[in-house]
């Protein structure tokens, strides 16, 4: 049988662990912390991962920036990989490579198009529903790129250090919520932080393996085998 | 001629040989049968799963090429690289590609106009010249109207399968040529083989027409299965198949290899080239695995032979000795008989030709004892002289005529004797002076005739003539008193009287031979002048005559010496049934 070359099947399931300190040392006397760590199951730090926390007793205030924020077409990748906003938020999407790319969407929070557009050129997109919004490019598989669109101003997006650090939190309950392109399902946990509070939270998710098409070499290795 | 080899000192070494012999023969032979008629069988199965590998490679280029083309066929409807072609940015164009080798798995991925100018490459470094063999593949299918075309060629030195696929923009105006190249090597031959378990290897007998200057124009291995150290082996035998062939037609040619591993039976077939000269296509099962099952019934095989070889080995020594054994019983015992000894029989216990022949050895034995016994008992019963005429001429009776001397001699006073001693002192006082008395006589060559009692009579000149035999007797018969003198002094000194004889000696012509019945025979003489000796004898009592030895004319006259003799003459005395007396002479030292 002569297949084309497959992925593994095999899935390799990794966990990931979401560890919630919860802190009650703020500027403000009855603000409150929450440091976040994303680790995987090998206690490995996830950078990438998208990490909010949305109020519970009273509706969030969200304001979107009066600059839109920037998905770079460049060297045939999307940069930055993850971007989160505020709904009403816009991404503008330049290309900064030599050659055409035609990025798009099919998410049901933003599908969009923007047409196959040359080097130089750049178009805003308004993302005015919460949501993840998978980003590609029709004609480069191997490009990706996402937008989390979400209704709360306390968000983070961790680093390669896996930490988001959250002050001057009100005191309340909040949704923790973390994504990540590779967790599996939802990550969900109600807190309750008080003045002062200092309570510690331990959310565990599991990463699925990274099925993203790995870029084919241009040729400037020898191009095949 | 036997060789020197093959002579055996022993019998049983002899059938050894001779059954192991044959034995091993037998076995050896149906071991090479068997064993010609597993690889021929192995082989025969290796070369139809060759066969049958050909065909599957064939079908999996065919599936690839099928592949290939549907790819490019779903690529072509794509929308996104119609929205990139209308822009007419290659250099963009080239980045789809590149994301598109991803998508179907062929490395290569290039793109020409219909006029065969190259539009895009997914690979920069392949320039216009190397991918030429796509342009040879677009143009020879606008020229044919083909719907797709393939093939294989080098790229950049490597073998690979191209298929090149129209862009239709629409159906059925083409617009553009895929090209895809998908590399036939090590990873796709491994692919073959794990579906056939068979050995698939691609070799280039000559160089591509593009190879680089300078390029040796040796054979080389394209792909291959195999390790390396059987490269150069493999290449020697596509080489020797490549100059074999006739219009390069292999026609299913196949061979067997001896790789570093193990036989493989080799099946070679061309592969044809986008303008370039075919290369060989190498299929190679082994044969250790097809000769595995017949290698379990081969040993099983040898058991048995070596079992069998065993038994023969053992048969032939129980034989062999059941023969050698005896035959060899047999040959002490004719040893024991040639050394004298006739007594000891020999019992074989078996009723075979050997045992007969053992019988006849005993019966042989018997007859020889009692021949010897006869003639131990005629020795001693006749004198030697008389027993070897007897063992000669046999014992007939019957007689001849011939001179004879008869010598008498008596012993004087006997009877004397007997009333004085005791019978056994008596006969061994006869025996003592019968022995010296003899002695004397068959020193002088006198055969004893007979003892008659106390009397001897000798015979000079029978049964074997002697020329001197008068001169013999006389001289026997002053021994004869010189010995009784001897005799007489040992007498004295144990205090016996002395003895006297007296000797009578007369030559004549007499009957010698056998003389008795059938059942007993003496060999003898008589006649006149036996009587006449007798006669002599008797005149030795005679007082006047004053001597003890009596002879007569005839034996005087017949003596050859006379000188050593002196006789007195004594007259004539008559003698009975004589007409005419004989004229007697005593004789004295």
């Amino acid at each position: 049988m002569m297949l084309p070359f497959f992925l593994p099947r095999a899935v390799i399931v990794a966990s990931a662990v979401v560890v919630a300190a919860v802190g009650a040392v703020s500027r403000l006397a009855a603000a409150g912390t929450v440091i976040v760590t994303v680790k995987d199951n090998k206690g490995a730090p996830v950078s990438d991962a998208a990490v909010y926390l949305t109020p519970l007793d009273q509706p969030p205030v969200v304001t979107a920036p009066p600059e839109p924020l920037v998905v770079s077409q460049q060297g045939q990748e999307f940069e930055p990989y993850v971007t989160i906003v505020v709904v009403g938020s816009s991404v503008s999407f330049p290309n900064r490579d030599n050659i055409r790319h035609q990025v798009y969407s099919l998410s049901k929070a933003k599908p969009f198009e923007i047409p196959l557009s040359g080097p130089g050129t750049s178009q805003a997109i308004r993302f005015d529903q919460p949501g993840i919004v998978a980003i590609g490019c029709n004609i480069h598989d191997h490009m990706s790129a996402y937008v989390v669109v979400v209704s709360t101003p306390h968000f983070l997006k961790t680093a390669t250090d896996g930490l988001a650090r959250f002050g001057d939190l009100a005191p309340g309950r909040y949704r923790l919520d973390v994504w990540h392109p590779r967790l599996a399902g939802e990550t969900r946990r109600d807190l309750v932080i008080a003045a002062n509070d200092a309570a510690t939270q331990t959310i565990s998710v599991t990463l699925k393996p990274d099925k993203r098409i790995r870029r084919a070499p241009d040729g400037s290795g020898g191009g095949y085998k | 001629m036997i060789p020197r080899a093959l002579r055996f000192r022993r019998f049983s070494l002899r059938v050894l040989a001779l059954l192991l012999g044959l034995v091993f023969a037998a076995l050896a032979t149906t071991y090479q049968v068997v064993s010609r008629a597993n690889e021929s069988n192995a082989r025969a199965h290796a070369r139809s799963g060759l066969a049958l590998a050909g065909r599957v490679v064939d079908a999996a280029v065919r599936q690839r090429i099928e592949f290939l083309a549907a790819s490019a066929a779903i690529m072509s409807g794509d929308d996104a690289i119609k929205q990139v072609l209308r822009t007419g940015d290659n250099k963009t164009l080239a980045s789809v590609l590149v994301s598109y080798t991803t998508r179907i798995g062929a490395p290569v991925i290039v793109l020409y106009d219909t006029d065969g100018e190259l539009l895009a490459n997914s690979d920069p470094n392949m320039d216009n010249e190397n991918a030429g063999p796509f342009r040879f593949l677009i143009r020879d299918a606008n020229a044919k109207d083909l719907p797709q075309h393939s093939g294989f060629s080098y790229l950049r030195g490597e073998l690979h399968l191209l298929v090149v696929v129209p862009l239709y923009a629409p159906h059925p105006n083409i617009f553009a040529w895929f090209g895809l190249a998908f590399p036939i090597d090590r990873t796709f031959a491994e692919k073959i083989k794990d579906t056939t378990h068979i050995e698939l290897t691609y070799v280039a007998t000559e160089p591509p027409v593009n190879a680089p200057a300078g390029t040796p124009a040796k054979p080389r291995l394209l792909a291959t299965t195999l390790p390396a150290a059987a490269s150069p082996t493999v290449i020697a035998g596509a080489t020797v198949a490549a100059a074999r062939a006739e219009n390069r037609d292999l026609g299913g040619l196949t061979d067997t290899l001896t790789l570093p591993d193990d036989r493989y039976v080799t099946l070679y077939k061309f592969q044809e080239m986008l303008a370039e000269a075919p290369i060989l296509r190498v299929l190679q099962r082994p044969l250790g695995p097809e000769l595995e099952p017949a290698r379990d019934l081969e040993n099983l095989l040898l058991v048995t032979s070596l079992a069998a070889l065993a038994a023969a080995a053992v048969l032939a020594l129980v034989i062999a000795r059941s023969v050698s054994e005896p035959v060899r019983a047999l040959a002490t015992h004719t040893e024991k008989i040639a050394a004298g000894d006739y007594a000891t029989r020999i019992n074989l216990n078996r009723f075979d030709e050997l045992g007969q022949l053992a019988e006849a050895m005993n019966a042989m034995s018997q007859g020889l004892d009692e021949g010897y016994r006869v003639r131990d008992l005629l020795d001693k019963n006749v004198s030697p002289e008389v027993a070897a005429q007897l063992m000669r001429d046999g014992a007939a009776l019957g007689g001849e005529e011939r001179e004879v001397t008869v010598l008498f001699a008596d012993l004087r006073g006997f009877t004397t004797l007997s009333e004085q001693l005791a019978p056994h002192e008596l006969l061994t006082l006869l025996n003592r002076y019968l022995d010296r008395m003899s002695g004397s006589i068959e020193a002088h060559g006198g055969v004893i005739d007979k003892f008659i009692g106390d009397a001897i009579m000798a015979l000079f000149g029978a049964p074997v003539p002697q020329g001197d035999a008068p001169d013999r007797a006389l001289a026997a018969a002053l021994a004869m008193e010189r010995a009784l003198i001897m005799l007489n002094r040992e007498l004295a000194a144990e205090g016996i009287a002395p003895l006297a004889i007296g000797i009578g000696i007369n030559t004549a012509r007499v009957v010698a031979g056998n003389i008795g019945s059938h059942r007993r025979l003496n060999y003898s003489v008589i006649g006149d002048g036996v009587n006449i000796a007798s006669r002599l004898q008797s005149l030795t009592r005679t007082a006047e005559y004053r001597t003890s030895i009596i002879t007569s004319a005839a034996t005087l006259a017949a003596l050859r010496d006379p000188g050593k003799i002196s006789p007195r003459p004594l007259g004539t005395v008559p003698v009975k049934g004589r007409a005419e007396p004989v004229e007697i002479f005593a004789v004295e030292v």
